[in-house]
């Protein structure tokens, strides 16, 4: 087991605060877009159509890499503390990297109104454009500064890992196949680490694909590339990225739910091979993206279905019957973090079940890009991924070491779940009446059901919108101030894992 | 009555399984919740448990084979499609859309047609479906305000989707590709008679 000293771990303890900090502000301020927007669709106030597009290009790649980034820094943290030696240096220049790629983004939409969408659809971003070109080029270096970052920090955690547990394949559980136990356990958080770090690094090495042509037409705009291709890369590296950023977050579930319920949650053969064939759920299944295109090759739909289903067995069969285990009758005391664990878990299987519904072909081509897709992954980012990343910080700040430190669930966090799913309902009840999606407001819909139906929602998506800020702003209070403490050296000492 | 109307839909089949599947996560949840408050030894619930495991991984390995054999000869794709009874060819540029009948050999750009177009009731309808510049969406609402069908209009690539308008009236055309400044007011109209 590896020694890592009082320093080292102090040193990882600060990045991650400044890291929990920085997301603790951006977050908010990323709702509020998304408030915004639904008050336009609400017709509650007005606003451009190209201030409501620059709004939600920012939202979407604001919030994807947001949540992606601190979801890569709790697990390297982890990982730091625990498992494997990381240069804090790197980790120093994915932060930074990260800050210039946001407020490079920031300056395109907010200033120059880019509104590409946050998947800057091939080609869109040059094409019809409302926004100046500058804005255009700032976006995609904004995401290679950004992507180069996160990169650099994935493949530095997968090196570190294999360095200190012998090789790639043992990171990944290979040995847990064999009949008899491996002699040296693998920590779970190891496995899961590697299972959702090598599809990251395939997402971004796909993203780079994708961000070299694109600078090629930048500053060649007679160049032309296929656009079906670009479309497939585009949803490769965006639908991997978000799955990814849930399968982190599940890393440190199986970490830190067994110090809450004093039950271990080793690596077995099943856990390896369910892990391992999530590896290729996880790089399939971002071909239901692309159902609507008719002309994709059909075993690559199939694909995508197949992919999309069978992902459900090891999430439930495996993961939540593993949360089953660690909570029946385990006598826990329901502080928030493990009570974020378990609604966190409820979230992702929540999202998850309405996504696999919306995998099918023969449902999605009445669902797709409608309101139902926000839906869904609305739901195992906010309700899902979010309370991992809550309970998290609430962890970090010594809700574990120190029992009279951990809350019991107040007003705050309840204001927050219950306002979190009134807006996802708002959502799901538009994608059931056809809302469309990315639409700036329905008032050109020549539906009136349509149109009405979709105002009405979102004026009660505003609400709750509301309604989640005010609990998460409740929370906030105390978790700012518990998050300065446990910066300062004094309670570092104390705390650090 | 559209409330009530959009329940007996593939939309509305979709919210009822995903209702189901919100039901049976939330029970589970409160299930947890109330058994937390006593001890019992971790060896024992476990064995209780992956008993239960082992039955919900046949369940739904078995349903997954199901669902998959079921609903993947339902696609819409050309190769499930019968001979059609008319052609219709659509360009979607921004921010309109061009149809008109029979296939086209023109460039998207060349092609003249019309937001509008009238088109027979209960006969096999192929729309072939291109783009002019940049990705969109050509999807069909009938006149209670349900999406019916859809397809993406992507430049350089035809989609053919097929459709059989059921009943006489107003279909609806909106873009639900996201395609720039006036996307939420790219419509277009078909008449079935």
């Amino acid at each position: 087991m590896i020694q890592i000293s009082s320093v080292e771990k102090r040193q990882q303890k600060k990045l991650v605060i400044l890291w929990s900090i920085t997301f603790l502000i951006l977050f908010p301020l990323l709702v509020t877009l998304g408030l915004l927007m639904r008050l336009n669709q609400g017709e509650w106030m007005r606003m451009s159509p190209g201030t409501f597009y620059a709004l939600m290009t920012l939202h979407g790649l604001g919030m994807a890499g947001s949540l992606f980034s601190i979801a890569l820094a709790a697990i390297s943290y982890l990982i730091a503390t625990r498992y494997a030696r990381l240069n804090i240096g790197v980790g120093y220049f994915s932060y930074v990297s990260v800050v210039l790629g946001v407020l490079g983004l920031a300056i395109a939409s907010l200033y120059a109104k880019f509104g590409a969408g946050w998947y800057l659809l091939y080609p869109l971003p040059f094409t019809g454009a409302n926004w100046p070109a500058w804005s255009t080029g700032l976006t995609i270096i904004s995401i290679i500064v950004l992507g180069i970052g996160l990169l650099i920090n994935c493949l530095h955690v997968l090196y570190a890992l294999a360095k200190e547990y012998g090789g790639i394949t043992r990171i990944a559980g290979w040995q847990y196949f064999k009949k008899d136990p491996p002699e040296k356990e693998l920590p779970s958080v190891v496995m899961i680490s590697t299972i959702s770090l090598v599809p990251a690094v395939l997402a971004f090495l796909a993203a780079s694909v994708m961000l070299i042509m694109y600078l090629l037409k930048y500053f060649e705009p007679s160049l032309a590339f296929d656009p079906l291709l670009l479309k497939n890369l585009t949803f490769f590296f965006g639908h991997t990225l978000v799955n990814v950023t849930m399968y982190i977050g599940v890393g440190w579930l199986y970490t830190l739910l067994p110090e809450f319920t004093h039950r271990d949650w080793k690596i077995t053969k099943v856990t390896a091979i369910a892990w391992n064939a999530t590896f290729f759920f996880i790089l399939f299944a971002y071909f239901h993206h692309l159902y609507m295109d008719f002309v994709q090759p059909l075993p690559l739909q199939y694909a995508g279905q197949l992919a999309s289903y069978f992902s459900a067995i090891p999430a439930t069969a495996v993961t939540m019957f593993g949360v089953i285990v660690q909570l029946y009758h385990s006598k826990i005391k329901w502080t928030i973090v493990p009570l974020m664990f378990l609604l966190g878990t409820a979230g992702w299987a929540i999202g998850g079940f309405a996504a696999v519904v919306d995998s099918t072909i023969s449902i999605n081509k009445v669902l797709h890009n409608t309101l139902w897709v926000p839906a869904h992954f609305h739901t195992y980012m906010l309700m899902g991924i979010l309370l991992f990343i809550l309970a998290f910080f609430y962890y970090l700040v010594g809700a574990k070491e120190d029992p009279g430190k951990d809350q019991k669930p107040k007003l705050g966090f309840w204001l927050f779940v219950i306002g979190s799913y009134s807006f996802l309902l708002m959502f799901y009840l538009g994608g059931l009446n056809s809302v469309p999606r990315r639409y700036s407001d329905y008032g050109g819909i020549p539906l009136k059901n349509v149109h009405e139906t979709g105002a009405h929602l979102a004026q009660a998506a505003s609400v709750s919108i509301c309604l989640l800020l005010l609990g998460l702003m409740l929370m906030y209070v105390t978790l700012f101030t518990k998050l300065l403490r446990s910066s300062r050296p004094a309670a570092q000492n104390e705390t650090v894992l | 009555m559209s409330q009530l109307i959009v329940l007996l839909t593939v939309q509305g089949y979709a919210a009822i399984i995903s209702l189901a599947g919100a039901i049976l996560v939330i029970a589970v949840v409160l299930f947890l919740l109330r058994t937390s408050t006593t001890q019992e030894d971790k060896l024992a619930v476990k064995k209780k448990v992956y008993k239960i495991r082992g039955r919900y991984f046949f369940a739904l390995v078995t349903c997954i084979i199901i669902l998959l054999l079921v609903t993947l000869q339902l696609l819409p794709y050309p190769k499930f499609q019968s001979e059609p009874g008319e052609v219709v060819t659509v360009v979607g540029m921004q921010w309109m859309w061009k149809m008109a009948p029979g296939t086209s050999i023109e460039t998207p750009a060349a092609f003249t047609g019309n937001n509008e177009i009238t088109l027979p009731a209960n006969k096999a309808i192929r729309f072939i479906v291109t783009s002019g510049d940049v990705n969109h969406d050509f999807a069909i609402y009938d006149n209670n305000g349900v999406l019916v069908a859809q397809t993406q209009a992507m430049p350089q690539y035809h989609n053919e989707l097929q459709y059989v308008f059921p009943q006489k009236g107003d279909y609806e055309i909106l873009c639900l590709e996201y395609c720039g400044l006036a996307h939420a007011i790219m419509l277009g109209k078909i008449h079935v008679q």
